[in-house]
């Protein structure tokens, strides 16, 4: 028979999270993506971490823009509110979803085309703003919807399924929002999920604009030999950084950089990144480092971990001093001045 | 099985109807009366706890089954000059004459009662199998001109031996019910015992019995007894059981259906003497027992009387061989049972073969039939100068099932039905008769939803690991977390770093070779895929396939007969 | 001609030419506001450059005891401070009238008319003489001309001392500084020049009910009566100042006492993309939020304008409409973003669109478009324009009905969700006004829905299905059209013995009443139909059913509300006859006099 729905059977031992939900309870409906396609390794590892973290699945909110990664919203937490916006534009949609409720969880997906060349402006200042959100790059150096067309993320050098190389040079998200002062930057590979949902996790619990930015090879268009976006190439010239584990809030703190390569970073909710096999004086919290270090590894090099993180800069909300109940639940007779005083005010304008 | 099951959900009750004979002669039978081996081992059970129906189901292709006769097998005009004896007709001998003769052996069936079946109608009550049904499947084989002496016993295996047949099959069964030699069991007739019991209210000897009745034991005989006893007239029935619910030998819906009847089931009490007095049975005591699950074992409490006017004793029956000589070269053990090759079904005499409940003991109709293919082969080998213990291999099959991009050939969506309920006959109606059959069947719709609940375990997920690019999909995509990519390890530490922990010891994991990009293993836990083929239909290099695995099951002179069994997965 | 000007009490016009970024802005508000305060009916037009400093730029300021409150296009009095545009600005003064100049240096004779009045004040060198700072020598020349004008207008010199005392409350030196500089072009003209001239001003009580506002700041006081919590947008005139305004409101109003905290969100976007993005997030999620822009911004917004109107999501867009095409000229009154707005977006799209003529209507209706978006889910425009929105307009008093509750439209709570059997469908069950039910994320898992702008059926789910998608499209016109009832009705103002009936909107109401009164007078009677939102509803459609034919006055070369009535109503094409005025200043109601005349 045709393609089916992913089967609500179960395995009898199938566990539940504090909040007595299964990991099946954080599906969306079935991906229409090509089969293999790192898109849908990314959705499932974000069941995954949101089901770890025991999230309330309608307090997320998801979004995405348009392209193949912006259609996987809907392949995950279907008790969510979902935003499939325009080409782009989702990082706008967040940050006016989160001007109006701050208490959301806002997972934004997007792509390489969605994110470095029509939204490129919307994510640059989406991360200037700090905006409480998991911007998900789901990153594969192709346009996979119009068949096959070089990403702004393409590397030099890299063929096309035709054989025929890129010769501009890549915007590299990573070193973009390490320039940009974004206060979250990751990078992971769809094939890693031991790697990947730690950093989801904390992304997920980072109080500011988490950015993780996932090469997550397309199968149909960029798998081949001569793609530098391929499962091999990815697997051969992976450099994993850091590996990041996070710890759930009331575990003990720690927070400086211990002489055998290990760091921990307490989060804003009390929770901790905790950095094991971290290079010898690589200091996630140092964003000049973090961009030397970077700068140090060989040009093929795809170096993954949580890279930067700087959990105490103020988001959005902080910056405009809003009010802590979010905006769309104030009492409209909070908000209304009321006859008497317009009737008052208007002797300005006489 | 999950092949007839397909035919069945797709209407084609007559092919699943055959699908099913070549495995087993009687589907519609065995579709009433079987004790379901086959259950406990469907996968159906891991998921949701109840197997899939698969004997309700054989009953649906049989009783929607069309014309057959064409689709059997060819019988020669011309014998082919071979002669064999059976003995008893049960299923065992009829198994034999329905794989024979199609070969064109001669098959002479010696049988005692004046009606062919054996146990199949003396044994099960028709309220269980209808009389029609058994004739019609039996027919079908006599019908294949099979010689079939009834009144016949057989009471010297020497005299038959002298008639120079070419083989001689013994499958008279376990006649024998079991004694219970306690004081007061000579002292009355109202003391029965359960199978002959059935057999002479099978055959109309006897059509009535006292209000209390006692039914001692309880196991499958000892319902058919109890809810016969409550068709001839028994209002207080009362099945006697020395231990406690799950020690008993009847089947769950057996004892269900028997306590929907009004029966009462009475537990840890064990028979101590028959009362009788002047001749006339006024019940039997009873030592009450206290069950000590720990140790297993029973303590006496006290002791009570229970009264009754028919004891009916249901205890087990055993073999009897009082007609063949012992002198025929057929050895027997202290037992009295004789001495069978468990492969070829002869006995140390060749030329003489055992088979159904006669070859070790009672069992079931459906080893019964087994039996009967097996020595068939053996029979025919020995026939033509072949050694019996040449057997033709089982071979297999194993063919894609992927028809489109998303396609499959099967129906690869799990139901989440629960099983489907047999409905029966209301109470009011089912007792005004003896033969009104309880079991109503499954209905259409019925039918439709319990043959969506089977796994498909013949279509089996094959992987080949060199095209494997770990891409997670199939992994990610498992609905029951059965795929998991990992460094290969002993089996034991492996199970434990499983997507789920595979924790079924009985249902073997497979591990891949190492995979080409990370030299990891791709591990698969079978013991609750539901075959929904989505790991292959996300693998965008086919790595995963879904293949339907034929297991070709040899018949005398038909060596590559095709019956899709269960199996494993299948790692290439 | 002189005679005539003699009598002439509350009924002139006076033009000031000045240079832009010298504080004109200043003295000449000051002007404005002290003839307001006498309680006369006055109307000021800024015509300015999209410059900051050394353009040229006028500020007209018409006086008219009967209300008319359109531009003039006849000066009795030219103020020109500008030595760039002497030319043109003498060319304007109308026979018989006066022009006061800078005579600190001597105007060339090739410019002089023997028709009118040169009043020169020397003014540089007044202030030369008393001010030491170079620029506050600039700043107090124009307070000075003003001083000048106070005398020969005979403007009170209480009120205007009391603006100042207001102006410059807690700063002394400046107060003093102004007070000084008024005094010396007051005592100038007192000295030199017969005070007051011929037509000059007389105290009234027409403003007893009346506040001077711009149309601006009176939405952005609509938005803060509506309750809305968010707003985005990018810089562009003449918009921006509807941004400031509610931010000023909100630092007024917003602040909660109890948190400190505050009680709304401004986003200054990175373009107008973003702008309309994050008013739709945030309407998405349940706050009233809105963007204000220009029609270069709206060129931008067009993309997710379709968006919110086919996943029907509320969204408020105050368009402060100015000159285009392109970037046109920005500082320049237009009214040439009609049909954009209507149809904003590709594909079958249609918005609501109100029109208001004044501010105070731009209060009420910045409100009402908050409650429309939200009831009918889907993005309003509030198509307001240059001249009403940075223009001070002499308007009733807002007045507020305490009562009033905003209508949030159709929004699922959590209880609703609980009795809710089966899965939430975002776009089915719809009411008698085709809208559907929404739900917020955050309240409930069974409220979830998916909101896309690809194809979708009535359940909210993706389909490419030719028929699901045209139920949900067919629907969502219908919507539109059932908005129709909603909408401020179109203000109808009838006269006997009309032949003809005039239709207009927006800013060119002031114009337009003064020429229907005009030609009544010529005994050309005709009725009068302005038109203050779209879909035009029953009104609309039978106004067009009474004449045989119609004038649209409008502020386009292409005749946008002409073309939207021809293409959403029934009538006629020719049934529409044009008056355009679309060079980007105010109309006046001689244009429309005249375009009407010499078309009948």
């Amino acid at each position: 028979m045709p393609s089916i729905a992913k089967p609500i059977a179960t395995h009898p031992t199938l566990q539940r999270n504090a909040l007595g939900l299964t990991i099946r309870d954080y599906e969306g409906s079935m991906s229409t993506l090509c089969a293999g396609c790192g898109h849908d390794s990314i959705t499932a590892a974000i069941i995954r971490a949101l089901w770890e973290l025991d999230t309330q699945p309608h307090m997320v909110a998801k979004l995405s823009g348009i392209g193949c990664s912006s259609k996987t919203p809907t392949y995950f937490l279907s008790g969510a509110h979902g935003f499939n916006s325009a080409h782009g534009r989702m990082p706008a949609i967040v940050t006016g979803a989160g001007a109006a409720d701050r208490d959301l969880l806002y997972i934004g997906v997007s792509g390489d085309g969605d994110s470095l060349s029509i939204g490129l402006g919307q994510m640059c200042h989406a991360i200037r703003r700090n905006i409480r959100m998991a911007y998900i790059l789901e990153n594969n150096g192709v346009y996979g919807l119009t068949k096959g067309q070089f990403s702004a993320s393409s590397d030099i050098g890299s063929k096309s399924k035709r054989g025929e190389p890129n010769r501009m040079a890549p915007i590299d998200p990573v070193r973009l929002a390490l320039s940009l002062g974004a206060t979250f930057i990751a990078r992971s590979f769809s094939g890693d999920k031991e790697q990947l949902v730690p950093i989801l996790k904390a992304a997920f619990t980072h109080r500011g604009f988490a950015l993780v930015d996932v090469v997550s090879p397309c199968v149909t268009f960029n798998d081949h030999e001569g793609s530098t976006k391929s499962y091999k190439h990815t697997r051969k010239n992976t450099l994993r950084a850091t590996q990041a584990d996070w710890v759930p809030p009331q575990s003990e703190i720690l927070a400086q950089i211990s002489k055998s390569g290990t760091t921990s970073v307490a989060m804003h909710d009390g929770s901790v990144v905790h950095f094991s096999t971290v290079p010898k004086d690589y200091d996630p919290t140092d964003r000049r480092k973090v961009a030397a270090y970077l700068d140090d590894q060989p040009a093929n090099a795809v170096v993954t971990g949580l890279l930067y993180i700087d959990p105490n800069a103020p988001d959005m909300h902080e910056l405009g001093q809003s009010s802590p109940t979010p905006l769309r639940d104030l009492a409209y007779e909070k908000l209304c001045p009321g006859s008497a005083e317009l009737e008052r005010m208007q002797e300005e304008f006489r | 099985m999950p092949q007839y099951i397909r035919l069945i959900a797709q209407g084609k009750y007559t092919d699943a109807y055959m699908v099913n004979r070549e495995s087993n002669v009687f589907p519609a039978i065995l579709g009433r009366t079987c004790d379901r081996p086959c259950e406990p081992a469907c996968r159906r059970g891991r998921l949701d706890g109840a197997p899939v129906a698969i004997c309700r189901l054989k009953r649906v292709a049989a009783d929607l089954k069309g014309d057959i006769s064409h689709l059997l097998p060819k019988i020669p005009t011309e014998s082919n000059g071979k002669r064999v004896a059976l003995i008893g007709a049960g299923p065992s001998s009829l198994t034999v004459a329905n794989d024979l003769r199609p070969l064109g052996y001669e098959v002479t069936i010696f049988e005692k009662q004046n009606k062919p079946g054996g146990l199949m109608r003396s044994n099960i009550p028709s309220f269980r199998l209808p009389e029609k049904v058994l004739d019609d499947e039996v027919g079908t084989i006599l019908d294949m001109g099979v010689d079939i002496r009834y009144n016949s016993p057989v009471s010297s295996l020497q005299g038959l031996l002298n008639d120079k047949y070419d083989a001689v099959f013994v499958g008279t069964g376990a006649p024998r019910g079991k004694e219970l030699d306690l004081p007061g069991r000579k002292d009355t007739d109202r003391i029965h015992i359960g199978i002959d019991w059935l057999e002479s209210v099978a055959f109309g000897h006897i059509d009535k019995i006292g209000e209390r009745v006692l039914i001692i034991g309880v196991g499958n005989t000892a319902m058919d007894c109890c809810r016969s006893s409550r068709r001839l007239g028994g209002k207080d029935i009362k099945v006697m059981a020395r231990r406690p619910r799950g020690y008993f030998k009847a089947s769950p819906w057996e004892l269900d259906d028997a306590e929907e009847e009004g029966i009462d089931i009475v537990i840890n009490h064990a028979p101590k003497r028959f009362v009788v007095e002047n001749g006339v049975l006024k019940g039997m005591e009873f030592e009450r027992l206290e069950w000590d699950a720990e140790a297993k074992k029973s303590r006496v409490i006290d002791e009570v009387f229970l009264p009754a006017d028919d004891v009916i004793l249901a205890i087990g029956q055993e073999n009897a061989f009082p007609w063949i000589e012992r002198d025929l070269g057929i050895e027997f053990d202290k037992w009295g049972m004789p001495t069978v090759d468990k492969a070829t079904f002869q006995s140390t005499r060749p030329g003489v073969f055992f088979g159904g409940d006669a070859a070790w003991g009672p069992k079931n109709i459906i080893w019964a039939v087994a039996h009967g293919h097996q020595a068939a082969i053996s029979i025919h080998n020995h026939c033509q100068g072949v050694p019996v213990t040449d057997r033709p291999k089982q071979g297999s099959n194993l063919v894609s099932q992927k028809m489109g991009i998303s396609e499959w050939s099967y129906h690869n969506d799990y139901n989440p039905s629960k099983r489907q309920k047999m409905q029966h006959v209301e109470l009011t109606k089912r007792f005004q008769q003896l033969n009104i059959e309880v079991e109503l069947g499954f209905d259409p719709e019925q039918t439709a939803r319990e043959v969506q609940r089977c796994l498909n375990c013949d279509i089996e997920t094959v992987f080949v690991e060199k095209r494997c690019i770990e891409c997670d999909a199939c992994v990610d995509i498992c609905p029951v977390q059965c795929l998991t990519i990992t460094r290969d390890g002993e089996e034991s530490e492996l199970r434990t770093r499983l997507s789920a922990p595979a924790t079924n010891l009985e249902q073997a994991i497979y591990a891949s070779n190492p995979l080409p990009q990370t030299g990891r293993a791709m591990v698969k836990d079978e013991d609750v895929c539901v075959h929904c083929g989505l790991c292959a239909e996300r693998c965008p290099t086919a790595a995963w396939d879904m293949q339907k695995f034929d297991l070709l099951i040899p018949y005398a002179g038909a060596p590559n007969s095709g019956v899709s069994c269960t199996t494993s997965s299948v790692l290439a | 001609m002189h005679d005539v000007l003699r009598t002439r009490v509350n009924d002139f016009a006076v033009k000031l030419a000045n240079v832009n970024g010298t504080g004109s802005a200043s003295a000449n508000g000051l002007l404005m506001q002290a003839i307001f305060r006498m309680g006369i009916p006055v109307c000021g037009k800024n015509l300015f450059p999209s410059n900051i400093q050394g353009l040229p730029t006028w500020y007209e300021i018409r006086v008219n005891k009967e209300g008319y409150s359109a531009r003039a296009l006849d000066y009795d009095l030219m103020v020109a401070m500008n030595s760039q545009t002497y030319d043109r600005d003498i060319k304007e003064v109308r026979p018989g009238g006066y022009l006061l100049y800078d005579s600190s240096w001597p105007l060339d004779p090739d410019l002089h008319r023997e028709d009118i009045t040169f009043l020169g004040v020397p003014l540089a060198e007044l202030c030369n003489q008393n001010f030491d700072d170079p620029r506050v020598r600039i700043l107090m020349k124009n307070i000075a001309y003003a001083g000048a004008m106070v005398a020969t207008l005979d403007i009170d010199m209480d009120v205007v001392n009391a603006l100042l005392e207001e102006k410059f409350a807690g700063k002394k030196a400046l107060a003093d500084s102004n007070r000084k500089a008024l005094l010396l072009g007051y005592q100038y003209a007192k000295d030199h020049f017969e005070c007051p001239l011929p037509f000059r001003l007389e105290k009234m009580d027409a403003n007893k009910d009346k506040i001077l506002i711009d149309g601006n700041t009176a939405t952005a006081l609509g938005a803060i009566y509506a309750g809305c919590t968010v707003a985005a947008w990018y810089p562009i005139t003449p918009a921006t100042s509807v941004m400031d305004g509610f931010k000023g409101f909100c630092e007024q109003y917003r602040k909660d006492p109890e948190t400190g905290k505050n009680n709304y969100l401004i986003i200054q976007a990175e373009d107008e993309l973003a702008a309309i993005g994050m008013v739709l997030g945030a309407s998405w999620n349940g706050a009233r939020a809105f963007t204000s822009t220009a029609g270069p911004g709206l060129s931008l917004m067009n993309e997710l304008l379709g968006f919110g109107y086919y996943a029907e999501i509320p969204a408020v867009v105050v368009d402060v409409q100015r000159v285009g095409p392109s970037t046109g000229m920005p500082t320049r009154t237009q009214q040439s973003d009609v049909m954009m707005a209507a149809y904003a977006s590709h594909g079958d799209t249609r918005h609501i669109l109100l029109f208001p003529a004044n501010p105070n209507e731009c209060f009420h209706f910045a409100v009402k478009a908050f409650d429309l978006a939200e009831r009918f889910q889907t993005p309003v425009i509030l198509m307001s324009d240059l001249d009403i929105g940075m223009n001070d307009w002499v308007v009733p008093r807002l007045t507020w009905d305490d009562s009033y509750k905003p209508d949030r439209g159709r929004v699922l709570n959590a209880e609703d969700l609980e009795k809710k059997i089966g899965k939430f469908q975002r776009y089915n069950q719809e009411d008698e006004n085709f809208v559907a039910a929404r739900t917020l994320p955050g309240v409930s898992q069974k409220g979830a829905y998916f909101t896309r702008g690809s194809g979708h059926n009535k359940f909210g789910g993706y389909t490419e299905i030719p028929d699901e998608y045209q139920e949900v499209m067919d629907r969502l016109k219908k919507k539109h059209a059932a908005a129709a009832k909603f909408i401020p009705e179109p203000e109808y103002v009838p006269r006997e013995g009309a032949k003809f009936g005039v239709i207009a909107m927006g800013g060119c109401d002031p114009a337009v009443r003064e020429a229907l009164d005009q030609l009544d007078r010529q005994g050309t009677p005709a009725d009068y139909l302005r038109i203050r939102g779209f879909p035009f509803g029953e009104v609309v459609e039978r106004f067009l059913a009474k004449h045989d034919f119609y004038f649209v006055v409008e502020q386009s070369r292409d005749a946008q509300l002409r073309s939207l009535l021809i293409l959403e109503t029934a009538v006629p094409k020719e049934k529409l006859r044009s008056v355009l005025v679309y060079g980007g200043f105010p109309l006046s109601s001689r244009h429309v006099v005249q375009g009407i005349l010499s078309q009948i």
